[in-house]
């Protein structure tokens, strides 16, 4: 049974069609990304299920129910540009916000002196927000975000710009969520970061969701036709190779994309008359690859038929 | 509409706003500015003014400086037979004020009048030596020629205009002049608290949209909870500083004016008149009840005209510097009322003042001003509050369309025609 439910969900911005009949499902206790480039529709589409704006056409239910009202209390929302009052102090400003999710005065308080101390910042509690560094104002974003306990959690680009404690810590508060049975959702363009992360993924490309399922069977589908290489040596003949596409290139390392049926072994026979081998691997794509490929493809489409 | 969330959103917009050093400083200030308003007058013509202006007349021609005298003993001393030069020194060393040598030839009008004088006293000395001058000539004039008597009498009568307003519960014996005085001080009243309130209210919208907060505040309640707490809050906000306010300056000119009478009296008969006089200017007139619930009232709508306005300014910048140009349109209907208060005051029955009144969003400053200096039949009054509240609720709805859109927009400065078309989203 599904918690969130969306069903040929549009939305336009004057002529703009900002989200182009999207459905996909979301299921309890799982990590759910939506991905895509820049300007896909996933801001616009979380912001939808956080009833900030409605749909023009379409339905977006939450636990069976329209999202609305009481809807928006079940959620806990990182917005990607993040904010706090920064002449409030930031006891009195968890509060305020925390209250209003609903939760009760006393409810709030326990709550937030719970997260503070988990957090290790018990002591700022009379600090104004200014006061505060950039990595302290992020712990007190995501203490906003989850102090009122609600089941969903919307992440809308959640590492961009959080130092590497911050992502760690940020990490583990997500795991800890969902083996407690809460259920997830990520919008991001960074793979990599989710890639360990989620469960399912729905990938976004101009306002359409045009790629969704189990992150591993969709892995599945594009089957295995990535080489990853290390070695020693002259990379140059890396350059010669046909059919195929390069990704993350380094020095002595490469992610190596088959095309049009080529064969891994060719790829091994050139690299073993040229550099030395010090690892071959024939794996499924990386999220990235999906990413990529998925997008480009789904461009040229949409150019051709332009 | 969530009560709860109404009311802590009005808690916060209020509290934060009244703790702030700004809200503390600027309700301090404000009455000392005031106070200063009054005081510096006083203490100007006491201790820079005319009173202490000692004026020599040399009179060559006769008769001009005993009236002279007549008028102002403490100014004008007769000393027929000083010398020029002598008075020139003192004049210099400050012994005197200056000095006029009256000849023959500027009694009759061929040569004019000198006074010699040491750049001092400003322009009121220098009007009030010529019109004492005036007078005394023609004086002067009028008792060496003979005249007849009735003549005499009909010029030398000084006319001191005494006025009385009638209403329907009869005549009150006041000052009208004050009425006029009422009249300004409430239009600059409103018209000072919507342009401030409203300000604050837009940068109140702005700032949570620089600080990025507001995607967090849309996704925990309503716009419309968000902008109506924002316009209470303030609005609160605003009536707490006007109560201390009126509290405080009623107190300085209950307590204060006489003191100030106290403290500069007996130095000289006319520095206590000056004082009087500004107790007087310091002693409101009476002010009837009805006018005070009206000023109240047109107090409370503009603002909520206006910050409705300032509001939906506010969520379509996006930045403080956005806010010149698009506070411009809303700038204009709180300015143009001013430039009309003259006219309007001057004849509050006309037809120019009756209609600008009755628009509602010059309501505010001109009908109240209208009722302070004239009688409005109640059909304006009421009819003008009737148009405003109407006025309000289209220009919140209004507000609330383009405040939806607006605070999510980032980046970008809309233009108007863009604005138009927020309205008419979803």
């Amino acid at each position: 049974m599904e918690i969130i439910d969306l069903k040929n969900v549009t939305k336009f911005y004057g002529n703009f069609k900002a989200v182009d009949s999207v459905s996909f499902s979301v299921e309890p206790g799982r990590i759910f990304g939506i991905l895509g480039p820049n300007g896909a529709g996933k801001t616009s589409t979380i912001r939808m299920i956080n009833y900030i704006t409605v749909p023009d056409q379409g339905s977006i239910t939450i636990e069976g129910k329209p999202v609305g009202r009481e809807s928006q209390e079940h959620i806990g929302y990182l917005p990607e540009e993040r904010g706090l009052y920064k002449k409030m102090k930031v006891g009195e400003q968890l509060l305020y916000l925390v209250q209003l999710k609903g939760l009760s005065k006393a409810d709030a308080k326990r709550s937030i002196k719970y997260w503070l101390g988990r957090f290790e910042a018990s002591d700022w509690i009379n600090k104004h927000v200014h006061e505060l560094s950039k990595g302290m104002q992020q712990k007190i974003q995501f203490i906003v975000t989850i102090a009122h306990d609600p089941d969903i959690y919307i992440f809308d680009e959640p590492f961009s710009g959080l130092d590497p404690i911050n992502s760690e810590l940020l990490k583990k508060v997500i795991i800890e969520l969902r083996d407690k049975g809460k259920t997830i959702i990520f919008a991001t363009h960074r793979m990599e970061q989710v890639e360990q992360m989620c469960d399912d993924i729905a990938l976004f490309n101009r306002g359409k969701a045009i790629l969704q399922g189990k992150l591993s069977d969709v892995k599945r589908s594009f089957g295995r036709n990535t080489v990853i290489l290390e070695f020693d040596g002259d990379a140059s003949f890396i350059d010669e190779l046909e059919n195929v596409r390069v990704n993350n290139r380094s020095t002595n390392f490469a992610e190596i994309r088959l095309l049009n049926g080529t064969s891994e072994q060719t790829i091994l026979e050139k690299a073993v008359n040229n550099v030395k081998i010090r690892k071959f691997e024939f794996v499924q794509p990386s999220l990235n690859e999906i990413f990529i490929s998925t997008v480009g493809e789904d461009n040229i489409k949409n150019n051709q038929l332009g | 509409m969530n009560l709860t969330k109404l009311f802590l959103i009005i808690k916060r917009e209020y509290l934060t706003r009244l703790k702030s050093k700004t809200f503390i400083i600027s309700t301090i200030l404000a009455p000392i500015f005031i106070l200063a308003m009054f005081l510096v007058p006083i203490l100007m013509t006491n201790f820079g003014g005319s009173s202490n202006e000692q004026v020599i007349i040399v009179d060559h021609a006769g008769g001009v400086a005993n009236h002279l005298v007549k008028l102002n003993p403490n100014r004008y001393i007769n000393e027929k037979y000083a010398s020029v030069d002598t008075l020139r020194s003192e004049v210099i060393h400050g012994q005197i004020s200056g000095f006029i040598v009256i000849t023959p030839k500027v009694v009759n009008g061929s040569e004019k009048p000198e006074l010699v004088y040491s750049g001092n006293g400003g322009i009121t000395f220098t009007q009030s030596v010529r019109s004492d001058l005036q007078t005394a000539i023609r004086d002067a004039l009028l008792s060496k020629t003979n005249v007849n008597p009735d003549v005499k009498s009909i010029m030398e009568r000084s006319i001191h205009l005494q006025t009385k307003k009638l209403t329907k519960s009869g005549e009150e014996k006041q000052n009208t002049d004050m009425l006029f005085v009422v009249g300004y001080f409430m239009a600059i009243g409103i018209y000072m608290a919507m342009f401030i309130y409203g300000s604050l209210i837009m940068r109140g919208v702005i700032e949570e949209k620089t600080s990025r907060i507001i995607e967090i505040m849309a996704s925990s309640a309503k716009p419309f909870e968000l902008l109506l707490g924002k316009v209470l809050g303030v609005g609160a906000l605003g009536a707490t500083q006007f109560l201390i306010w009126v509290v405080s300056i009623s107190g300085i000119t209950t307590f204060g004016a006489p003191f100030i009478v106290h403290a500069l009296g007996g130095k000289s008969t006319s520095a206590v008149q000056s004082a009087n006089s500004a107790n007087m200017a310091l002693q409101m007139p009476h002010i009837g009840a009805g006018l005070w619930i009206f000023f109240i009232l047109f107090f409370v709508l503009g603002y909520l005209m206006y910050s409705a306005l300032f509001a939906a300014v506010g969520s379509a910048a996006d930045s403080e510097t956005d806010v010149q140009q698009l506070t411009f349109p809303i700038t204009i209907p709180i300015i143009l009322p001013i430039m009309f208060l003259t006219s309007v005051t001057a004849n509050p029955g006309s037809t120019f003042a009756v209609v600008t009144s009755m628009i509602p969003l010059f309501s505010p400053i001109l009908m109240i001003a209208r009722m302070a200096v004239s009688s409005v039949p109640l059909w304006q009054s009421l009819g003008s509050v009737v148009l405003m509240i109407l006025t309000f609720l289209g220009l919140m709805w209004l507000s609330s369309r383009v405040y939806r859109v607006g605070i999510l927009m980032y980046g970008k400065k809309p233009s108007f025609k863009e604005i138009a078309k927020w309205i008419r989203y979803n």
